[in-house]
């Protein structure tokens, strides 16, 4: 709705109800199709099960703290089991004597349900080809999303995130009981270095190693020479 | 090795020549680079040394501090020590001589059996399952040997050298819904198992099953309760879903790649964990660390125990009750992390400690980066301590749970903060100054009660302690080169390789093939985040170890749980576990 400020005189009418109901239209209404609203509100409320295997699980909560924040992407509703849960991020190196508990824990989490395989453990064993690892969680488990690292920044486990958030708003679920084939099949994976290839080779300055005051994190410590309250 | 130094080591005065005065020449002393004295007795009379040496020698040794085995089937240079096929070895400490003790049995591959230690010391218990897990040595008369890293179902002992190392050796992994079942039934508790009756004379028992994913439990662990009503009458606390096999990946990686490895095991703690493990190798290599790589060392290492402890701080508040602090934590966490991501270049694992040295210089304007927190710290720190120490809830949640002595914590093999809340000033830093460590003033905190709320005030003032050290280490670092000159330092230092054509060789050798160091055993111990973390390095005289022992803090810190948390309720039980402050892989490796 529009407002302004008039003042009041007499017997003057001020715009008549026709113009404020068509104000109130164009801001306060929104004309969709059920599903699109129903995909976008998924992407939107994934509910993430508060699972954790090993180091990556460190940097995982560290995306649930106050610098990340993680609440900002609306995944912040971290359940302790996982019937209250449609998002399970493998942070970790999956065991095999862990293994069976990981797909038990799967098995329970609420349909339709979404697998973040964080940390290069669990995309493909990583540094641990060892007989006591599974080389890598896709062995018995459907990946959405792939993140990179040893471990990967809280910064990868939320781009990991949005693009799944992507994913999934793309998804579009029959909304009846009357079912036409079994499952919703998801996009395609991409990798996302094909895609920024381009893009990051067009960096010519990167910072040197021998001087702290260009890297980005460290520049707002120097500056601020005050105790920040953050 | 010389005739004359082991003859030397032999008539030594010292709990060598109280061994001998009393079993004879039964004993067989071995002379290791570390100092520890070593000495090799019968199988048959290991529990009658073990019983001498904690309660009838002076000055006794009343921690068992380490016990695992070597596969000596493969190894070529040992013609100092008896033949054997499979060696125990026994790692005791003495806390009035300050001193450590090695005592190793010689056993044959047909008849690997050893009499259980248990009866002397409790903590044997783990150690002694874990040995019969990864070598197939047998304890007689251990109350319940079974595997404990590995799962129950699992065929062979992983550390015996012809067990497959690579997960790419063995068949391909698949979930079959068999498979499955099968493994689910093998970790079922079954009470009658340990020991334990379902029912007592006015009450029913209930077991309930806390793990292996629990919000409480930091990790993959899990705890087996026997319960009446709220009250925990035992507790059987279940390891190994964290089993990365990090001793094994020693045996097949070069001395130089191995270090990442060692990022990974205390994974809060990152390069904390590359210190015994460079220093132990040095010592084998012969190699003499300048003193401005010593100093920035000890500064990073103390960094990393501040984000240790920091961790720990926001955990236990909220595993308490507390919701808000471990946001604080985690903000000042960001904080130093930033750091050390502008020294290093990595966050939790930066794996920058190198043989001879670290990775590179300091880069310009670390020092203002580093005095910045040093004044921002404390006044945080000023904070929590009315945000969390003085909380009357948390005081009450956590005053007199789970308490126990120095001589409690001694005899389960406690170490480090754990130890230091009962009363006790030990500290390795202090008491065995090692790396640089001497010339730093700092102190020692202590508290007296040893529960749960003296546990977490003791690591509070370390933090304050280690802010200290780093401080010393901004105002006095010295200058020089930040890598040793020597022809094992790995890599050499670069302007070299690109001026003189041995060192180049020797660069391409020690990347291709891996520094070869001299057969020769060693160990090394630092004071790390969590209590005493050693590396015991032999080598057989390749560009690999021969066999790599991780003792690990919170592996006997975890095995005293139920000691602890007999007749407490559940909630305590929680607080308790956050006391202890453990990560699994500092636990199963």
């Amino acid at each position: 709705m529009r407002w302004r400020l008039v003042k009041v005189e007499p017997g003057e009418s001020m715009e008549g109800p026709d113009q404020v109901y068509d104000a109130q239209l164009s801001k306060g209404m929104l004309m969709a199709k059920l599903e699109d609203m129903i995909a976008w509100g998924r992407s939107k409320s994934l509910w993430p099960f508060n699972f954790g295997l090993s180091c990556c699980y460190v940097e995982m909560a560290t995306a649930f703290t106050s610098r990340h924040d993680i609440a900002r992407f609306g995944a912040e509703v971290i359940r302790a089991t996982p019937r209250q849960a449609d998002l399970i991020v493998i942070s970790g190196t999956v065991f095999r004597k862990m293994a069976p508990v990981v797909q038990l824990l799967y098995e329970q989490l609420l349909e339709p349900k979404c697998v973040i395989s964080m940390g290069s453990c669990a995309n493909s064993g990583g540094m641990f080809d060892v007989y006591s690892v599974v080389q890598g969680v896709d062995k018995f488990l459907p990946v959405d999303v792939y993140v990179p690292g040893c471990p990967p920044r809280p910064e990868a486990l939320l781009q990991g995130l949005i693009l799944l958030q992507e994913s999934v708003a793309q998804e579009r679920r029959p909304l009846s009981w009357v079912l036409d084939e079994e499952g919703t099949p998801r996009k395609l994976k991409t990798s996302q270095r094909d895609l920024r290839t381009p893009e990051r080779m067009k960096a010519t300055d990167l910072a040197g190693p021998s001087t702290v005051g260009d890297a980005p994190l460290s520049k707002d410590l120097l500056r601020a020479k005050s105790p920040r309250t953050d | 090795m010389s005739e004359a130094t082991i003859h030397e080591a032999a008539e030594s005065p010292g709990v060598v020549g109280e061994l001998r005065a009393r079993f004879g020449d039964d004993c067989h002393v071995q002379v290791t680079l570390d100092a520890i004295p070593t000495v090799w007795v019968p199988r048959e009379r290991i529990k009658e040394v073990m019983g001498f040496l904690k309660t009838e020698i002076d000055q006794p040794y009343p921690m068992l501090y380490d016990l695992s085995g070597i596969d000596e089937r493969v190894r070529q240079h040992r013609d100092d020590q008896p033949s054997s096929d499979f060696t125990v070895f026994y790692h005791l400490l003495s806390i009035d001589r300050n001193e450590d003790l090695r005592i190793k049995v010689a056993l044959a591959e047909n008849d690997a059996r050893v009499a259980s230690i248990t009866s002397v010391f409790p903590a044997a218990n783990w150690y002694e399952r874990e040995a019969f897990d990864m070598f197939g040595v047998d304890f007689e008369g251990h109350p319940n040997l079974r595997r404990i890293l590995t799962p129950p179902n699992w065929k062979g002992h992983p550390l015996r050298k012809d067990h497959p190392a690579r997960a790419t050796e063995m068949d391909p992994f698949s979930m079959s819904e068999d498979f499955q079942d099968s493994q689910q039934e093998a970790l079922r508790f079954i009470p009658e198992e340990w020991g334990m009756s379902t029912k007592a004379k006015h009450t029913d028992f209930m077991f309930l099953n806390l793990g292996p994913n629990h919000p409480s439990v930091h990790g993959v662990f899990r705890i087996a309760l026997q319960l009446d009503g709220e009250i925990i009458v035992e507790a059987v606390p279940d390891i190994g879903y964290h089993h990365r096999a990090s001793e094994k990946m020693g045996e097949r990686q070069s001395w130089h790649t191995y270090i990442p490895y060692t990022d990974r095991i205390d994974y809060l703690g990152g390069v904390m964990n590359n210190m015994p493990y460079v220093m132990a190798v040095e010592k084998m290599a012969g190699i003499e660390v300048p003193d401005r790589a010593k100093v920035i060392r000890i500064m990073l290492a103390e960094l990393f125990r501040i984000s240790s402890h920091l961790v720990f701080y926001g955990t236990f508040a909220q595993d308490v009750g507390q919701m808000s602090p471990v946001f604080y934590m985690f903000v000042d966490r960001e904080r130093l992390l930033s750091i050390i991501e502008a020294i290093t270049g990595g966050r939790m694992h930066p794996s920058w400690f190198r043989i001879g040295g670290v990775t590179q210089d300091l880069p310009d304007g670390w020092d203002t980066m580093v005095r910045d927190f040093c004044d921002y710290m404390p006044k945080r720190l000023a904070q929590y301590d009315k945000m969390v120490l003085q909380n009357g809830i948390l005081k009450r949640r956590s005053v007199d749970i789970g308490a126990y002595n120095t001589a409690e914590a001694l005899e389960w093999g406690v170490t480090g903060p754990g130890l230091r809340a009962t009363g006790l000033e030990w500290d390795l830093r202090k008491i065995r100054p090692y790396g640089g460590y001497d010339q730093f003033e700092f102190d020692i905190p202590t508290a007296q009660n040893g529960d749960t709320y003296d546990r977490c005030v003791v690591r509070v003032e370390e933090i304050r302690q280690s802010l200290r050290i780093i401080r010393q280490c901004v105002d006095n670092m010295p200058a020089g080169p930040y890598k040793a000159h020597h022809r094992l330092t790995t890599p050499p230092p670069r302007e070299r390789t690109m001026q003189d054509i041995e060192t180049l060789i020797q660069h391409f050798l020690n990347v291709s093939w891996g520094p070869v160091i001299p057969p020769s055993e060693c160990s090394v111990t630092v004071e790390a985040t969590k209590g005493w973390n050693s590396y015991y390095e032999i080598s057989d005289g390749g560009t690999m170890p021969y066999r790599n022992r991780i003792r690990v803090p919170s592996f006997p810190h975890l095995q005293m749980i139920p000691f602890i948390s007999r007749g407490f309720m559940i909630a305590d039980l929680i607080a308790i576990i956050a006391s202890i402050d453990f990560v699994m892989a500092d636990v199963d490796r």
